[in-house]
């Protein structure tokens, strides 16, 4: 491994609630960014932010991870409360990162199985369904970027409104929302990822951090780009990219209904 | 009163005999394929669905129900060692046939062909989402709740659903409920639901406090309470020294060897207590505790050795298993010190390994190899952790290859940390395939 020396401005990195949304490797996202931030020679500094914490107004890329529903409903007031300040940083261009529960607080509602509606921020154009039918198993789309890979583990159905712009075409597992006859998977508003995809989906995504890491660096006067000192990473990535598209499509184990 | 399609007990009897024989039959066959399969109980249970329910009343000290994320076969043993260092026969289930044609199976294997099985009493691993089902099936005198840790998603979905399932299941308990204190979704069980009393089982709190990641049940995100709340414990463990360990039982000192070491054993061996205790009552004696814990570690697969080059002189390894990131956790905290040759493998056993970011990997300084069928996830969380790896090799033979090409260790003892699948499949390769190896 190779290290650039940190020079110049700081990125900064927050990552909302990460003790209750946090259930599925969602400090991994923020690892792979801090990683290859550090790498690249940008210094970098991961915040914290729980229940009733100033939201900074710094932040360059900020991270909302998933958890159950009752994490969401736990985090949700609060949330709500920031919300003017989380509206603001994406007019600005700060990148997001929502999977899963985090995507959906972002969302315009998220109608529960029971008919209940659960209100999101309204931030994403995008409603959300509860299905009783699971999707799990490994998931890839292809994107600008090149393709997305990883785990999908959901039961939920996105309904596109206005402006959300489709990231990703599902070429293999379920996706998120109806595209075209098939399905696609994660959403780009502005800066914000919204995705159900885990693995956690940034290790894996080394093209998608590359893109977040883009976008942050700019806002601190870095010009960032991968280069060899990244190459660690991209190997490992790429093996594990390569065995889960030799895997894809495998039965998983799911038997229980809700 | 009961379910209609729930088939009433009957006692065993000639009425069993074509649906036991036939099981029995189905159960030679697919063991001479070479398989443990759980086809003859699901064969059995569909001939005569009114047999697994006889198992209800022919045991003197009743049915035990094990429940828990994580630890149900390691506790299903420590429970039936103990009871049958008191003279008592018990009959159970084998390491995580824990689904209703598993316990069929089981029955099929000891049963007569009337369907009579000769114990004293049943302890039994149970599938949290088949708790209740098999509670109503098989009446059990005692439930043990062990822990709630996030597992298995892509299965239940939200954690605290399987916590409920478990208190769902424990309403059924005719004698004790027997609830972890430590367990923050399972210590706010509400014991006025429950027709029998519940007595808890804990680790003292300076020993929690004392290890790097307490015992890693899941928060909870539910009720505004994120710990558990507080409990007098009637077992609880009150010394850890490696794996000699002291729980008291209703204010009597027992010590106890644990199988392996790790502060997850010994909360599971404060629970197993606690349920022997309740099993036996005043039949309850702290050195035939000991002896059944003296008695389950060699032959378990857990704490054992294995020669790495078939020579009992030679290299040894010693296998640790996880499943989930608490287990991993909890396996890591107990190492004493990096080990010095490390294997780690994970493969398509576990779907999801997104999880292998929440644990704390700060007990290993190096691997050595990195396998399995999702060897490049792994390397790629320790590669994010900044840890050298010597090798990244899908393939568990040329894993093991490697391993034994290395030279011996200082301690003549390597670590392989593996999932359960691969645990299986190295034990193979190392020419100790034969043995049954409990599912932590
Ligand atoms: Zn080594």
């Amino acid at each position: 491994m190779t290290l650039r020396q940190a020079q110049g401005a700081i990125v900064k990195i927050v990552q909302l609630y990460p003790q209750e949304l946090g259930v599925t490797g969602d400090r991994g996202n923020v690892r792979a960014l801090e990683t290859r931030l550090e790498r690249a020679g940008i210094p970098v500094e991961v915040v914290h932010v729980g229940i009733g914490d100033a939201t900074p107004a710094d932040a360059d890329v900020v991270i909302l991870g998933n958890g159950p529903l009752s994490a969401m409903r736990i985090v949700a007031d609060d949330l709500r409360a920031r919300r003017d300040e989380l509206s603001a940083a994406i007019d600005a261009g700060v990148a997001v990162l929502a999977v899963g529960a985090g995507a959906e607080l972002l969302s315009d509602g998220v109608a529960l199985l029971d008919g209940e509606v659960l209100d999101g921020l309204g931030i994403l154009p995008l409603r959300v369904e509860r299905t009783r039918e699971r999707r799990v198993g490994y998931v890839i789309a292809d994107t600008v970027h090149g393709r997305l890979i990883g785990f999908e583990d959901h039961a939920s159905e996105w309904a596109l409104g206005e402006g959300a712009e489709v990231y990703g075409t599902v070429v293999a597992g379920k996706g998120s929302f109806p595209r075209g006859a098939g399905s696609g998977e994660t959403i780009r508003v502005r800066n914000v990822f919204a995705t159900n995809v885990q693995g956690p989906v940034l290790p894996l995504n080394p093209q998608l951090s590359d893109e977040i890491l883009r976008i942050a660096a700019e806002r601190r006067g870095h010009s960032y780009r991968a280069g060899a000192e990244h190459d660690a990473l991209n190997a490992l990535a790429a093996g594990a990219r390569k065995a889960i598209e030799d895997r894809v499509g495998d039965e998983v184990f799911t038997y229980m209904k809700v | 009163m009961s379910d209609p399609r729930t088939p009433r007990a009957r006692k065993a009897g000639l009425r069993y005999v074509f649906p036991v024989a036939a099981g029995k039959l189905a159960r030679f066959a697919t063991r001479l394929r070479g398989g443990g399969s759980a086809f003859p109980g699901y064969l059995t249970n569909r001939l005569s669905p009114s047999l697994l329910p006889t198992l209800a009343g022919q045991f003197d000290h009743g049915v035990v129900f094990v429940l828990g994320s994580n630890g149900k076969t390691t506790t299903t043993h420590m429970v039936s060692e103990v009871l049958r260092a008191h003279g008592l026969t018990v009959f159970t289930n084998p390491t995580g046939a824990n689904l209703p044609q598993g316990v069929t199976s089981a029955l099929l294997a000891d049963a007569t062909l009337t369907g009579r099985v000769r114990a004293d009493v049943a302890v039994l691993e149970v599938d949290e989402g088949y708790a209740s089902e098999l509670a109503d099936l098989l009446s059990p005198s005692v439930i043990l709740s062990l822990n709630v840790q996030v597992d298995q998603l892509y299965r239940f979905y939200e954690t605290e659903r399987v916590a409920d399932m478990m208190l769902e299941a424990s309403t059924r308990a005719t004698h004790h409920v027997v609830i972890n204190r430590d367990d923050p979704y399972l210590s706010k069980v509400d014991a006025s639901r429950m027709i029998a009393p519940v007595s808890f089982f804990g680790v003292a709190p300076e020993i929690v406090a004392e290890s790097a990641h307490g015992l890693a049940n899941a928060t909870d995100t539910r009720s505004g309470e994120a710990g558990a709340i507080a409990h007098p414990a009637f077992a609880e463990v009150v010394a850890v020294a490696g794996r000699e360990i002291t729980v008291t039982v209703d204010g009597s000192a027992v010590p106890i060897t644990l199988p392996a070491k790790g502060l997850h054993y010994a909360a599971d061996a404060a629970a197993a207590l606690t349920v022997a205790a309740r099993v036996l009552g005043a039949g309850f004696d702290a050195a035939s505790a000991g002896r059944g814990f003296a008695n389950m570690a060699p032959a378990y697969g857990r704490g054992e050795v294995i020669p790495l080059r078939n020579d009992a002189q030679g290299e040894q390894v010693e296998f640790v298993m996880f499943k989930n990131a608490p287990s991993m956790q909890m396996n890591l905290d107990a190492l004493d010190g990096a080990p010095e040759r490390l294997l780690l493998a994970i493969d398509e056993g576990t779907p999801d390994v997104s999880w292998l970011y929440d644990v704390d990997l700060d007990g290993i300084d190096h691997v050595d190899v990195v396998t399995g069928e999702k060897a490049y996830q792994l390397a790629l969380r320790l590669e994010h952790a900044g840890i050298p790896m010597g090798l990244v090799e899908p393939d568990m033979e040329k894993a093991v290859a490697y391993m034994r090409s290395l030279p011996d260790t200082t301690t003549g003892r390597q670590t392989w940390f593996v999932n359960y699948e691969l645990m299986m499949i190295g034990r193979r390769i190392l020419g100790h395939g034969d043995q049954e190896v409990a599912r932590r």
